[in-house]
């Protein structure tokens, strides 16, 4: 590969990447300003809480498979067991995502995941058990997507394995049996 | 098919190659389906195709995980089930899709039908969307009505509702009942909508008579709705101790809405 490539090489799916960082940024930015300026619990919880939530289902499952061709979620199958999938593009698709957008996925996801714990350690050391509501509600959603996206990313090097050892395996008996028809 | 732009794999012979391919497809037909769980729903993953990728995918080294492809895949196994899928698809196709779910659960709770053949399959298409809104705009309404101290009121209304779903759906784990814990805080959340419907009546309507008789019937509304799912979810014989709790929750609920002033 060309090692310049990465210098030049820009983002695939700008939008994408906006929506990306614009609702996680905002949820913090909101919850941080609303602090010093709205004396409002309330705005201030359900403005930060929606955006959180909206930040979570853009990432679950728009920029997720746009930006690194990832996805999970949950079913319930025909026998009432509940089932969490792991879903990933093939790996020559994996291969063409783009090296930029996917830095800023998994970059973004870990730093708000970390801002929000400093947060909530700036709610406890000032005991306030109403903001720590907040900052808890929007810490779950955070850590559920990097839980979920870290698993796919586990499933789909192990669906990788997999096929590349069957591949090997079954080329080396096929050459095998070709030796065999030739004698 | 894209065979057209085969890397040879064994320059030696074609033959080699064609067996090769061969083998490979009838492999996947024999063993790629069983290696999923069999959930036809959503369309199938297609599975990655090539070489080993020499970047460990571990959440540490972020920036590789797209980087990997060094050797060119070979072409992608023919009959590999559906190609491109859900995962590629348009976000206004996920939007609407969401979207029709939460409408769809939504129905559920709003006309329930207690004589349905199997009420566990409720919500099994479950989301968080409706039990969000639903908490969030009880405790708008609740605090709004609160004459003092509007943000306790919101914040403990919230915690109360959440904290009693999980509560709940535990409650019912413990009887040894078989739910599922994200269905069932779905389930108890679009219930919530009744009592919704009731809370904002009452706030617009001061009559203490109109409050009580609105919240009675939002309340067996309500409790209707959750009914089915969790009774068809424990032992006849520990039903009571399931659906008490439920209803419990419920009716301080109502209680609040009454009272709060």
């Amino acid at each position: 590969m060309d090692p310049n490539q990465p210098e030049v090489e820009n983002y695939a799916n700008p939008k994408t990447c906006f929506f990306h960082v614009l609702f996680k940024a905002s949820a913090l930015a909101f919850y941080i300003l609303s602090a010093l300026f709205i004396d409002n619990f309330v705005i201030i919880f359900v403005v930060t809480v929606l955006l959180a939530a909206l930040d979570f289902w853009v990432v679950k499952n728009v920029s997720g498979r746009i930006l690194v061709g990832l996805r999970w979620w949950n079913e319930i199958n025909d026998l009432g067991e509940s089932v969490w999938k792991f879903e990933c593009l093939d790996h020559e698709s994996l291969a063409r995502m783009n090296k930029k957008d996917s830095w800023l996925f998994w970059w973004t996801l870990y730093i708000t995941a970390v801002a929000w714990i400093v947060l909530a350690i700036f709610s406890l050391i000032r005991l306030q058990a109403d903001y720590l509501l907040v900052v808890g509600v929007c810490l779950t959603l955070s850590i559920a997507n990097i839980v979920g996206f870290t698993k796919c990313k586990k499933d789909a090097k192990k669906q990788i394995q997999q096929f590349a050892s069957q591949t090997i395996a079954s080329r080396f008996s096929s050459t095998l049996q070709s030796a065999f028809s030739v004698v | 098919m894209s065979h057209g732009d085969t890397i040879p794999l064994h320059p030696s012979s074609q033959s080699d190659i064609d067996e090769i391919e061969n083998l490979i497809n009838a492999s996947v037909h024999q063993s790629v389906p069983s290696a999923r769980p069999p959930s036809p729903p959503r369309a199938s993953i297609p599975v990655s195709v090539s070489a080993p990728s020499p970047s460990p995918f571990v959440p540490s080294n972020l920036p590789k995980s797209s980087s990997s492809a060094v050797p060119p895949p070979p072409p992608p196994p023919t009959g590999f089930g559906p190609a491109p899928n859900t995962l590629t698809e348009p976000v206004w196709d996920t939007v609407k899709r969401d979207l029709s779910r939460i409408v769809s659960n939504l129905k559920l709770v709003v006309f329930p039908n207690p004589y349905r053949e199997d009420p566990g399959k409720a919500l099994r298409d479950w989301d968080l969307w409706g039990p969000f809104f639903f908490i969030v705009f009880l405790g708008l309404t609740l605090s709004w009505s609160a004459s003092v101290k509007k943000s306790e009121v919101f914040a403990v209304a919230f915690a109360l509702l959440a904290a009693g779903a999980v509560i709940l759906t535990l409650n019912v784990l413990l009887l040894g009942g078989h739910i599922i814990f994200f269905q069932s805080l779905s389930l108890l959340g679009y219930c919530l909508f009744p009592l919704d419907v009731g809370a904002l009546i009452c706030m617009l309507k001061d009559n203490v008579i109109v409050k009580v008789v609105v919240v009675c019937v939002t309340l067996a509304w309500s409790s209707w709705a959750a009914y089915p799912f969790m009774s068809s979810a424990v032992n006849p014989r520990r039903k009571a101790l399931a659906l008490y709790p439920v209803f419990l929750m419920y009716v301080s609920v109502g209680f609040l809405i009454i009272a709060i002033d």
